[in-house]
């Protein structure tokens, strides 16, 4: 179109070492980008945190004009659709109803049986005030960042289930990779029958299930939910049904990630249980009711190593044949505290 | 006198590597009217394609590779730094290398002129994507992202081409 009607520049010269060397950097600023990702991505944080309050401005209205725009066609099924949500609302009640007397018989059932209950989980919520829907990024930023509490790891759901995971925190703001980013690789178990597999994004609406037993029988419309294995999710967070393609097995989401407005963060801390320190009575020696071992000759002393999860004492020796006592006698749980409760252990 | 004639040539070709600039805020703007339901259109090739062919002591392969780099650090960060900078160099190398068959073609044939370069550079993109994830990446958000681009170019070119005429023509005295 344009090119028959304005003229041709003159090139200056080849450009073919310029290509080169473009092209030799470009492939140093991928390896870079693979090696120390970090690096860039605090960057983008510190600009969204310059930028959270243009997106929140410009959210609102760019928000109203879409829900309008949305919400066109909704004006020609108004009877249809009050119709449909009552009788989903009748069965809904009827599920409540069923779920409040499941759990009280659930936890019933762990009272009698002394069960660990399952560990309390906070959240923080949060407004979406901006997405990033790239072919090879998916993600979206929250109004919440490191001063309210949001920590990268932490899950991301909203009504329906889980939509993704913090995977960059700035001071006021959040990066959010969504579950059905390329990046996105997310422990699950496969109900009925708790198999296992790994949830992997490819960008696609519907992840893909991977890693799972070939063993398992697996059908379209089980349910998959996060398994909790590493430590950094909860179990039991719902994610979506199975769906069986012809590529393989695919994961039909509960929640919508691209039409989400507001979220839950939860704080979720696996309950890691640190040691109390080892009094000299419990040491093997005293306890067999021998003596204590001679102290080694200071010249020969040998540093232990440290042992990760178990606080070391600062306190030195008394004197020289005084083994490495503990400050203070091992602490026992609080009497209101319950088996799980770590809340009075924040600040190990 | 000379200092103005410096000025106006320094201003004439700061436009096709602004433009770039702005087409990657606009598309990387974390605020959409579709709430994301298709990818944002990728402006930034089509200053690079158009002056790459009417002027390219204008867009440069090092401007090229910097609004690769803008592009790739707004739109994906750490984990696809990177992907689009190679994408846009190698695009740029394929249009520089048949720029008289590009630059000759009129009407709808330059629109599939640049919807041949859009496609070398989503191509691009693609491929080292793939090789990064080792294994096969929905082709579906790219192709959307490549339709995009296709049919935003038509009434964005008419914009490249006057501001071409109004502001970057006139200020080189050697066009």
């Amino acid at each position: 179109m344009a090119n028959g009607v304005w003229r041709l520049g003159r090139g200056r010269g080849s450009t073919q070492l310029p290509l080169a060397l473009a092209a030799v950097f470009a492939v140093a600023l991928l390896l870079l980008g693979r090696a120390q990702p970090v690096l860039f991505d605090r960057a983008r944080a510190a600009v969204t945190d310059k930028m959270s309050p243009i997106l929140r401005i410009v959210r609102t209205p760019v928000d109203a004009t879409s829900r309008w725009i949305a919400g066109i066609g909704d004006f020609f099924h108004v009877y249809q659709e009050n119709a449909r949500l009552k009788a989903q609302n009748a069965r809904l009640r009827q599920w409540q109803t069923a779920a409040t007397l499941m759990d009280e018989r659930v936890k019933r059932y762990q009272l009698l049986l002394h069960a660990v209950p399952d560990p309390a989980l906070s959240s923080i919520v949060a407004r979406v005030i901006g997405r990033a829907s790239h072919p090879f990024d998916q993600t979206i930023v929250l109004d919440a960042g490191k001063r309210n509490g949001v920590k990268p790891g932490q899950a991301v759901v909203d009504g329906h289930g889980m939509i993704g995971r913090i995977f960059l925190a700035g001071d006021h703001t959040s990066w959010v990779v969504l579950i059905t980013d390329l990046n996105s690789r997310i422990p699950v178990t496969i109900k009925p029958g708790n198999t296992q597999a790994i949830l992997a994004g490819d960008n696609s609406p519907t992840p893909n299930l991977e890693n799972f037993s070939q063993t398992a029988v697996l059908k379209a419309g089980d349910t998959i939910v996060t398994s909790g294995d590493g430590g950094f999710l909860p179990a039991g967070l719902s994610l979506g049904t199975l769906l069986k393609t012809g590529g393989g097995l695919k994961v039909y989401l509960l929640a919508d990630p691209q039409n989400v407005d507001d979220v839950e963060v939860l704080d979720y801390k696996a309950p890691i249980e640190a040691l109390p320190a080892p009094s000299v009575n419990d040491l093997p020696a005293a306890a067999a009711g021998l003596p204590p071992a001679p102290p080694p000759q200071q010249q020969q002393t040998v540093a232990p190593p440290r042992v990760v999860g178990l606080p070391t004492s600062k306190t030195q020796p008394t004197g020289a044949g005084a083994p490495p006592a503990p400050k203070s006698e091992p602490k026992m749980p609080a009497d209101d505290q319950t088996p799980g409760d770590t809340s009075q252990d924040q600040d190990r | 006198m000379e200092r103005t004639v410096n000025m106006t040539g320094f201003l004439s070709s700061t436009i096709p590597v602004g433009m770039g600039v702005l087409g990657i805020l606009i598309a990387n703007f974390p605020v959409s009217l579709l709430a994301g339901a298709v990818p944002p259109p990728l402006f930034v090739l089509m200053p690079i394609y158009f002056w790459t062919l009417v002027r390219p002591d204008l867009m440069r392969p090092s401007s090229v590779f910097f609004l690769g780099v803008l592009q790739d650090f707004l739109s994906g960060g750490g984990a696809t730094m990177g992907v689009w900078t190679i994408a846009f160099v190698a695009t740029y190398a394929a249009v520089d290398r048949g720029r008289d068959a590009f630059a000759g073609l009129g009407g709808l044939l330059a629109i599939l002129g640049f919807a041949t370069a859009a496609f070398v550079a989503c191509g691009t993109a693609y491929l080292v994507v793939t090789f990064l994830a080792w294994r096969i990446v929905s082709v579906v958000p790219l192709a959307t992202e490549l339709a995009m681009t296709i049919l935003f170019y038509m009434p964005i070119v008419l914009l490249l081409g006057a501001i071409h005429r109004r502001f970057v023509g006139p200020l080189r005295r050697e066009f």
